[in-house]
């Protein structure tokens, strides 16, 4: 017991390990490569010059407010689009006629969803947090939409067919087999949506924000100050692999991982 | 059991000239899988429908579980119209279809919760059922963590436990090794000489439908027609694969019906 026990868990430190591994080369990259190719310090700030600003940016609070700016922003948007999404994802598998009717409309605006919303949004809502919300939700809905469809889609037959001769109502279908049958698919469109968030909140607030860490890095750039705008970029993946790490593995491994679902 | 077969008894499910067609929707095709079928399945009767792949078994089942209608004929139960599933007719299928999101105990439980039973009732009634499968170890444990024949013994149990009228079963032992399918075999008839109901099993082995069954109906080849049924009057103390297959009846039963399967194929 003991020991199968803690293969995994050995295994789960190792992987660890090696995943750190690039992590150190592209950092030792970084630190050389500027004084042997001659990369003037104003393009490509050294790892010190970066930690300088870090430290300087934390004491004046600038940079906890951008993040905070951002991730309130960000977890508004997650909300919106995925509340959205789930829900219309289950509509659309379970419901023939809502797939007929929505399926064609939700195609077109896939192919436009995201930033390509920035400039009518600036016109609808103005420069700032609207906009930048707008811009977010939109993403995470197509992100997240069709991971619940094709869930739902990909659960056997069998499953339902066993639960409705063991007197299953439709409600109950819901929650004992479509919910947790489309778990893992839903899981995915959860984690991918929130990838893509970040993204379009980055790129929205660049364009048409008035703080946040998007509009940290781009107001940088007007100063030529690369060092903000790579201690930004590093921000944003710290954050997300925080997140990664501290909110979808756990979800993960409580359920889909445990079922057997996903190895 | 045998006698009430035999003399008529009452029909639990009765087919009348059943025709069974699948639509294809997309491709607009339609294909008749069972043909003016007429069958009777007998109240508290085991019975077994034996017959090629593709003969239109499931497709039998279906109907009967309410998952499709006939296009024509009729199907009913108690004299009454089937028109969709229900926990009256509980069907156990080949690919076990547990729930792998619930344990063995939630599974074995899940009839009892659809129908509103508190949760405390319905465990204990299903943990009675799990000793009955001998899964009392593993009632805790997720479906994955067991083996094939464990997981259809979950699957028979879940189906008692919510107590139907009728058990349908759909070549529920194909998936399993060959060791593990003749102790399946003995264990289900154990478990049904002490919870008796009315049992629709469904195979293409003829060495298991007469080792089951009370009566075995053979079917035709696509599209499924009733070829003959064959009575199976081995007592039932009998049913012992380390001594049944020399029983001379037994053996006798099995070429009548191997007969039957085969002349239609050659
Ligand atoms: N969903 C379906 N759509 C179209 N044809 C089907 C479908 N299911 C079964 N069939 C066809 O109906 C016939 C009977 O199938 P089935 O009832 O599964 O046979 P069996 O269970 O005896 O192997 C076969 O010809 C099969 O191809
Ligand atoms: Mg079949």
């Amino acid at each position: 017991m003991i020991a199968r026990r803690s293969r995994p868990f050995m295994r789960r430190g190792s992987a660890a390990l090696t995943g750190i591994l690039p992590f150190i080369a592209l950092f030792a990259a970084w630190a050389l490569l500027p004084a042997l190719a001659g990369i003037p310090e104003f393009k490509l700030p050294s790892p010190g010059k970066v930690l300088n600003t870090f430290t300087n940016m934390m004491a004046d609070g600038s940079l906890m407010a951008h993040v905070w700016a951002s991730l309130q922003r960000l977890a508004a948007g997650y909300l919106l689009g995925n509340l959205i999404a789930i829900p219309l994802g289950l509509a659309i598998a379970l419901n023939r006629a809502v797939s007929e009717t929505l399926t064609p409309v939700l195609s077109f605006f896939q192919s436009i969803a995201g930033i390509a919303w920035v400039p009518l949004a600036i016109i609808w809502f103005g420069v700032g947090k609207g906009s930048v919300l707008f811009v977010i939700a939109n993403t995470i809905f197509f992100a997240s939409i069709y991971s619940t469809v094709i869930g739902v889609r990909t659960i056997p037959r069998v499953l339902f067919r066993a639960s409705l001769s063991h007197g299953a109502s439709r409600w109950d279908i819901i929650s004992n087999v479509v919910i947790p049958g489309a778990m893992v698919q839903i899981l995915v469109g959860l984690r991918t949506s929130m990838a893509y968030g970040w993204r379009a909140l980055v790129a929205g607030e660049m364009i048409a924000g008035t703080d946040g860490v998007g509009y940290m890095t781009l107001e940088a750039v007007q100063w030529y100050q690369a060092e903000i705008v790579i201690l930004g970029m590093i921000v944003i993946g710290v954050l997300w692999l925080l997140m990664d790490a501290l909110l979808f593995t756990p979800i993960e491994r409580v359920t889909v991982r445990r079922w057997g679902m996903v190895r | 059991m045998n006698t009430a077969a035999l003399t008529g008894g009452t029909p639990k499910i009765s087919i009348r000239d059943m025709t069974l067609v699948h639509v294809n929707e997309e491709r607009r095709q339609s294909n008749v899988a069972v043909e003016n079928l007429t069958l009777d399945i007998m109240e508290n009767e085991f019975l077994c429908v034996v017959g090629p792949s593709g003969c239109g078994k499931s497709t039998l089942l279906s109907a009967i579980a309410g998952f499709m209608q006939p296009q024509t004929g009729t199907v009913t139960m108690n004299g009454e119209r089937i028109t969709k599933p229900g926990a009256d007719r509980g069907v156990v299928f080949q690919e076990y279809a547990l729930l792998p999101w619930k344990t063995v105990l939630d599974n074995v439980a899940l009839g009892l919760k659809f129908r509103g039973v508190p949760r405390a009732d319905r465990e204990a009634k299903a943990m009675e059922y799990i000793a009955m499968a001998r899964l009392t170890e593993a009632a805790k444990k997720y479906p994955h963590e067991l083996s094939g024949g464990m997981r259809q013994r979950a699957a028979v149990a879940r189906t008692l436990a919510n107590t139907p009228e009728i058990m349908m079963m759909d070549e529920p032992f194909a998936a399993v090794d060959a060791q593990t399918r003749l102790s399946l075999q003995e264990e289900l008839l154990r478990v049904w000489n002490d919870n008796p109901i009315t049992v629709l099993f469904i195979t293409h082995s003829v060495e298991e439908a007469v080792f089951l069954a009370d009566r075995v109906a053979v079917l035709t080849p696509g599209p499924g027609k009733l070829r003959e049924i064959v009575e199976i009057d081995i007592p039932r103390n009998a049913r012992h694969w380390d001594t049944i297959t020399s029983d001379p009846e037994f053996i006798a039963l099995r070429d009548r019906v191997m007969a039957l399967v085969r002349d239609q194929n050659g």
